[in-house]
Parts: C-alpha cells; structure tokens; sequence
C-alpha cells in the first residue's frame, strides 16, 4: 500500500457506524451489497487499491510511552470512522467525485477525504532545519 | 472487501495533528529520527504493509448523494488524523504494543488501533440474523 510516490494517493475515511440503525433488514442488505459492489468497480477501474471494513472494537494508545491504553468502544458514534478505500486518482477532485458515490451517505455516513502527504511536513521541516544548520556553520567557518 | 484477506491486519490511525508545535529545531530532528529507525526496524520485521503522513488539507463529504462538500477536518484538533500504519502482526496485543511505541506520543498525539476486519461486521450480523429467523422457521 505504500507507493514509491504518493503524489495521487488519496484515503477516503468512512465515519459514522450507526446508519443502519432505524434501516429495515432489506435496506441494510442493499447499502451493504451496494458498498460491495462500489468497492469492487473502483478496484476494476485500478482506483482503489486497498480497503477494509475496520472492527468495532480496538484500542486508544495515548501519554508518554503509551502509558494509556483504553478499550474502544467505537460503536454508536457519528465520529467513529467504519473503514477506509486507499485510492490512486488524478487529483483531489476525483477523489471527492468517488466519495460523492457512497451508498451510506444518503443514511449520515460521512466521507472525509485526505490526500496521503509525500512526506511528513514535520520531517520535511526538520530536514529543512538541518540543511539551513548546516549552511550557517558552513557559512561561518 | 480488498486486494487482501485483512487477516492480521490492524490499522493504527494517529491522532492529533500539532504535537510537534513548541518543540526547539533540535527535539524534532531528535523525534524524527528517533521516529524513522522506529519505523525501519518494524519494516524489517515485515510488520508494517504502508505507512504514511496524511496531508493537513482535506474534504468532508455528506448529504443525500454527497451534495455536501466542505473543507476540513481541521489540523488544530486533537482528533484530526495525521497519519496511518498498516500492521500485519499475530494479534492486538501486539499492535497496541507497537503503538505504544511510538515516539511521538511522548508530545500528545494518540493513537487508535482497529482490526481490520475480513467481513463487514454488518454482514456478520446480518447473516447470524438469518440463520436465527431459519431456524425459527424450521422449530415452528
């Protein structure tokens, strides 16, 4: 899942797992045969190339050396982020076009939608920083 | 529901996007390095299946049809995503041992560990609602 070049690589983050909660039976079964199916064209298509469904159970790791850990639960949340599509597209408007395609927005999923960065702007400004250090010193010698 | 069985796998979803802001030029070359033998030692180990940053910009998408398209979310919140792992190790015990690892939860970032699940745990449900309505009809 990691490319040489992130440049069109785009996560599509699904939240919100309790659509389907005042959906009858058969409702449910079309959006989730629909989401399906979704899936399966983009995959054809060579614009997504990884998803999952994510389980709702998990952990939150936080404090100095994860000292924290918590259970989830990351049921009945409108936050809680259900499962993602890794997608390689031309640009961010196609990618909004495909999150625009999700069955389970019309019952409140929400889509968020992130370009993978090329590299972590911490790490580039800390590479930044190094070259300037080394420049000064340079400079100064 | 992907090119791979998801067996094994859990995604480790990085939380709090501004943690490095008041860190001296110094502690962030120090975490960043410290961050990138991290990651190489794991990805020598074969646990990590893709990794990376996410940008700070981004789109919401909702509403009937995706009608609704508005910028965000926004970096400054401490729940916005900064960025994934992939993992393929033997269990969640595992994987939240390496997120506790990470270096950069020593300046606030947290980090949420989800099995990555082979079946939509709505099918699952579903499908256990089906076998419980078949096997009324085959007591009545």
């Amino acid at each position: 899942m990691s490319t040489p070049s992130s440049k069109n690589d785009y996560m599509l983050l699904f939240r919100g797992n309790t659509w389907d909660k005042d959906l009858s039976q058969e409702q449910v079964q079309k959006v989730v045969a629909d989401w399906a199916a979704w899936f399966e064209r983009l995959t054809v298509e060579g614009r997504a190339i990884g998803g999952h469904p994510l389980e709702n159970h998990g952990k939150i790791v936080s404090g100095k050396k994860g000292r924290t850990v918590a259970d989830g639960p990351f049921a009945e949340s409108k936050e809680a982020i259900g499962g993602y599509f890794y997608l390689q597209v031309a640009d961010l408007q196609e990618a909004i076009e495909i999150a625009k395609q999700c069955p389970g927005l019309d019952y409140g999923v929400t889509v968020e939608v992130r370009p993978v960065a090329e590299m972590c702007t911490v790490r580039q400004r800390a590479i930044e920083n190094a070259t300037r250090t080394r420049e000064l010193a340079a400079a100064g010698a | 529901m992907s090119t791979s069985s998801g067996k094994g796998e859990y995604l480790l979803l990085v939380r709090g996007a501004d943690w490095h802001k008041g860190l001296s030029p110094e502690q962030l070359q120090n975490v960043m390095s410290q961050f990138r033998d991290w990651l190489d030692r794991l990805t020598e180990q074969g646990k990590i299946k893709g990794a990376q940053p996410l940008e700070r910009e981004g789109r919401v998408v909702s509403g009937r049809h995706g009608r609704i398209v508005a910028d965000g979310p926004f970096a400054e919140s401490k729940e916005a995503i900064g960025g994934y792992f992939l993992l393929q190790v033997k269990d969640l015990d595992e994987a939240t041992a390496i997120a506790q690892s990470c270096p950069t939860l020593e300046y606030g970032s947290s980090i949420e560990v989800r099995p990555v699940a082979e079946l939509c745990p709505l099918m699952v449900s579903m499908a256990k609602a089906g076998e419980q309505v078949e096997l009324a009809a085959a007591i009545a």
